[in-house]
């Protein structure tokens, strides 16, 4: 065999760095979280044993996400105690949940809330209720710390994940014309937080066409810009621009004033929201209680969970919708919701790494990674001096078909995810290896709803949104709007508990 | 015998660069500009060296015997230039009179060692193989001699001490030449005995070169480091120059020890002394003990309580028996109270109220150091003031970072405080800046404790009135979510330093 002069020095350089790798400690870690087997559970329709013991209540939460825990603080709140909130998951939470080690408290999906505008009343006042907002001031401690947000680029780092660096005077126009277009679309009124208020017939033809589409059309194509615009849909939606219904792509940047404070940030990212919701609602929350029927009875609606069944007069369905036809016989299959695969791990770091002379900032991204960086759970720490942090590393598996993330998730091992993480980092950190302990794994499969393309206009959507009280059962997952955001998961939420509320007072 | 002699050569042709070298190095590591001095200091000795070769013609009778003598010579020359010029820089102001002087000396006696040793072995060989061989080995020793010197001389040896091995190595030419050339030689005793003697000496300076660079470091660095450690949080540094014990923090002065009571009487008194009855202070950062020194002049003062990060900064501050001097053991006090913690978590994790609060941090160099000037830390430590407490606020330069400074002051007022911005001198760091900053008017005292070197009643109106130069900028507050401070300090002490 003859062995050319470029591979030996691949394989000569590939020994050299198995000889350093050698020094390092050993890395720990697992998979946590998983909850897929119990999914298959129901997608394959294992049959499940009969109920031991029945209880009648009211009212039936399923699903201990935003969405449900709102609907349950909403009835809380106005004094109503006869429900139930059912969390297959041994952890209430759903993409607001956290984790905790002895170093701080870290989110496992979703970390932070935008100041919210005047029309999100209900996030409003909720953050009222839990001390955010005070006679009118935002308390200063919430809003995320400066330094906020660092891109990596030509092998530097800049302020903002907005690419200002290395752009040549077409990228320049190009980032002003789209700022001017959004601007407008801004200004237009019919994209807002929540989506229901503002979502107008005269911007359906942008649902019709992907978000990459659309800025092809508008004759963009700097590479930076797009680039850019990719990353903003990876991140809110799991999805690349190609396959994100271009309403949603603009709505991401018009649904929000630019503002200067920053968005509302804790360690454990949403975690915190959902512990002070629990705090309040935690009496009647069940984990570890996976529906798998629900049923139309003489009171109302049987919902079965493990070996109980509850009687109830309304359920309010807060888990992702897709898995309605799964639970109830009849239910027509769902077409219109689309759900991104995604991954998030929690990183243990002993000491900081060599971050090439820049401050350690929030959130951190590099240009080019197919990841979407990491957030820094020690930031909103008021400490001055900071050796062991935790890190939460996000990554959507937008590339391909949902159904190949998912495939990909299920094939691979934690040693797989543990590699491919480290090697994202090490483009920028060098000695991230001798500075990780411990990564912990997140997969999910159905992680967000995608606002793919005619999505947001649906009437498959728009159907089941419809909360008709006559039906006993009310829709509360923010799959409803399309996208996947706090605030979206809480109005469903409060809503189906208004509707609920109205139905029972009349009654009561 | 063809080998030794050509070994010889090589020898002495790294000697002579050897020496070039060591000239050249230190000539650009004490004076800088290493481009220039590299290249005046090679082309004076190459000059040299052809000055030697010129000379040379003028040495005909005995040649061996001349040839162990400049080898002789060359060895203490060139065996201690490195250390008569470490000395000569640290000492006097002759080190560039010095410099050429021996490169010149050194540079005209390598150049008389090669002509000298081809005439002397001319009759053994053909002139062309002479020629040859002769200089083969001599820029043969001039590699060796370039690759080790900065290889392994330079970092095992260090300058003083490579030179002298070289001049060794000299002296052993010649005692070697005494026998090689032996046929050629009449008294060779008297030859070899003062060969062992330069050899003594040389050796003698090998073992005390320590004491050699000891001796000119002292002098070169104005100041003695009598304390160097690095700690978890920082690196520590005391420095001693005579009376002047100075304290570095991550390379930043904190204080010199000959004008520090002008900061601490200024820190302390003019806050303190306003409020009659204060039993309980906090000092926030301080863990030199020098606030605490001037809190303790309070009899009617019962407890200090003090949080700094770093628990070796107030250990050395309390056993350091210099440092408990400047401090007159203030940090042992049976008032006092030392807590090794982060400020900001402490103080939210902290319920007891205070009289007076002294906030004496590090300049806001860093976002994290910034966090503990923003709206947010103010607050928290508003919360711990009495119903007559009152805050000091070290603030850096009002001069040198004005914008800094009115932004300090800004971020008070926003955290719902009246402030009193006042500024003092301090030679050590120029004019320095604090604010008193309480829930209420601040009415300056009607009088000072006893015995104070700066501060006076009469003195401190003055202190609160700012000249135009340092006069209030209009500046938004610091807060966690901006630190506008981190980046407005940072612009503010490029300028000067640009």
């Amino acid at each position: 065999m003859k062995v050319g002069r470029r591979s030996f020095l691949r394989s000569a350089s590939a020994a050299l760095v198995g000889l350093s790798l050698k020094g390092g400690h050993p890395i720990e870690g697992s998979f946590v979280n998983d909850n897929f087997q119990m999914g298959h559970l129901l997608r394959d329709r294992a049959p499940f044993a009969a109920p031991k013991r029945n209880e009648k209540v009211s009212v039936v939460i399923v699903g201990g996400g935003i969405a449900g825990l709102s609907a349950a603080w909403r009835l809380h709140k106005r004094g109503f105690r006869d429900f139930v909130l059912l969390e297959m998951n041994a952890q209430a939470g759903g993409n607001a949940r956290w984790g905790e080690n002895e170093i701080s408290a870290y989110p496992w999906a979703a970390h932070y809330v935008p100041v919210p505008g005047r029309q999100a009343v209900y996030v409003r006042e909720l953050f009222e209720d839990l001390g955010v907002l005070q006679d009118g001031h935002w308390n200063e401690r919430y809003f995320c710390f400066a330094p906020q947000e660092r891109l990596f680029l030509f092998g530097r780092w800049q302020d903002g994940i907005e690419p200002a660096v290395g752009l040549r005077q077409k990228d320049r126009d190009q980032f002003q014309r789209l700022e001017d277009l959004l601007a407008n679309h801004r200004a237009s009124g019919g994209f807002t937080i929540p989506l229901e208020l503002g979502r107008s017939q005269k911007d359906a033809e942008l649902d019709r066409i992907s978000f990459a589409e659309w800025l092809g059309r508008q004759g963009f194509d700097s590479r930076l810009l797009l680039w850019y615009m990719n990353y903003a849909c990876r991140d809110d939606y799991g999805a690349l621009a190609g396959a994100t219904s271009a309403w949603a792509g603009i709505h991401y940047f018009a649904s929000r004033p630019e503002e200067e404070k920053g968005p509302l940030t804790w360690p454990e990212g949403n975690g915190w929201i959902t512990r002070r919701l629990l705090e309040r609602v935690g009496e009647q929350v069940r984990t570890g209680q996976m529906v798998h029927r629900i049923v139309p009875s003489a009171r109302g609606l049987s919902v079965f969970a493990g070996d109980m069944e509850y009687q109830a007069d309304f359920v309010i369905f807060a888990a992702p919708s897709f898995l309605a036809p799964y639970l109830m016989e009849g239910f027509p299959h769902l077409h219109d919701f689309v759900y991104s695969p995604w991954l998030t791990a929690n990183l243990t770091l002993e000491r900081l790494p060599d971050s090439r002379g820049a401050e350690p900032a929030w959130d951190t991204v590099f240009l080019d990674s197919p990841t979407l960086g990491y957030v820094d759970a020690t930031h909103q720490s008021l400490r001055t001096h900071i050796d062991r942090t935790v890190w939460t590393f996000y990554w959507a598996l937008a590339d391909g078909e949902p159904a190949d993330g998912r495939r990909l998730l299920l094939s691979t091992d934690w040693n797989y995810w543990k590699e491919a993480i480290l090697h994202d980092l090490e483009r920028v950190h060098s000695d991230i290896r001798q500075c990780v302990s411990r990564i912990d794994v997140m997969r999910m499969g159905h992680a967000m709803i995608r606002p793919a393309v005619g999505s947001i206009f649906s009437e498959e959507r728009r159907r089941i949104t419809r909360r008709d009280p006559r039906s006993r059962i009310l829709f509360a997952n923010s799959d409803l709007s399309g996208i996947s955001i706090f605030e979206e998961a809480q109005y469903h939420g409060v809503e189906a508990a208004q509707v609920v509320l109205e139905q029972l007072g009349g009654r009561r | 015998m063809g080998v030794l002699l050509f070994i010889s050569v090589l020898l002495v042709a790294a000697c002579g660069l050897i020496y070039e070298l060591v000239a050249g190095t230190l000539a650009s590591y004490l004076l800088g500009d290493s481009v220039l001095q590299f290249s005046t200091v090679i082309g004076t000795y190459l000059f040299a060296m052809g000055l030697g070769s010129a000379l040379s013609r003028f040495l005909v009778r005995g040649l061996v015997y001349q040839f162990v003598w400049i080898e002789l010579m060359l060895g203490v020359i060139g065996g201690f230039s490195s250390a008569a010029l470490m000395l000569a820089f640290a000492y006097t102001q002759g080190f560039g009179l010095l410099l050429y002087a021996l490169v010149i000396v050194m540079g005209v006696l390598v150049g008389l060692e090669i002509p000298l040793l081809m005439r002397i072995v001319r009759g053994r060989y053909q002139f062309r193989d002479v020629i040859a061989h002769v200089l083969t080995f001599d820029y043969l020793g001039a590699l060796g001699a370039s690759l080790l010197f900065p290889i392994l001389l330079v970092p095992r040896l260090g300058l003083v001490r490579s030179a002298m091995l070289f001049g060794l190595v000299n002296v052993a030419v010649a005692l070697w030449s005494t026998f090689l050339f032996g046929d050629q030689l009449v008294r060779a005793r008297g030859l070899r005995i003062a060969c062992l003697a330069v050899f003594c000496v040389l050796g003698a300076g090998m073992l005390n070169a320590k004491l050699i660079t000891a001796a000119a470091e002292d002098n070169i660095y104005a100041d003695d480091i009598i304390f160097s450690r690095d700690t978890k949080y920082q690196h520590i540094v005391l420095t001693r120059f005579k009376d002047d014990l100075r304290l570095f923090l991550n390379s930043h002065l904190q204080f010199s020890s000959r004008d520090e009571y002008r900061y601490h009487e200024a820190l302390v008194h003019p806050g303190l002394s306003s409020i009659p009855a204060a039993r309980r202070v906090l000092v926030l950062g301080g863990g030199d003990g020098l606030a605490v020194r001037e809190i303790l002049k309070y009899p009617q003062v019962e407890s200090v309580t003090l949080v700094d990060l770093d628990p070796e900064m107030t250990r050395i501050f309390s056993t350091n028996p210099m440092l408990t001097a400047l401090n007159h053991d203030s940090l042992r006090s049976p008032k006092v109270h030392v807590i090794n913690a982060d400020a900001f978590p402490w103080l939210d994790s902290n319920t007891d109220s205070f009289d007076f609060i002294v906030v004496d941090f590090p300049d806001p160099t860093s976002y994290s150091l910034g966090k503990l000037y923003t709206t947010a830390f103010y607050r928290a430590a508003a919360r711990h003031l009495s119903v007559q407490g009152m805050m000091v606020v070290q603030s850096t330069s009002p001069m040198f970072a004005r914008d800094s400074f009115w932004c300090i002051v800004a971020t008070l007022k926003q955290a719902g405080l009246h402030t009193y911005p006042f500024h003092v001198y301090v030679p050590s760091f120029g004019e320095w800046g604090f604010v008193l900053a309480g829930l209420h008017d601040y009415h300056p005292p009607a009088a000072l404790p006893a015995g104070l070197r700066f501060a006076s009643v009469q003195g401190l109106p003055a202190l609160f009135q700012f000249p135009p130069d340092m006069a209030l900028l209009p500046m938004p507050p610091n807060r966690l979510n901006t630190q506008v401070l981190v980046r407005t300090y940072e612009n503010d002490w490029k300028d000067i330093s640009h």
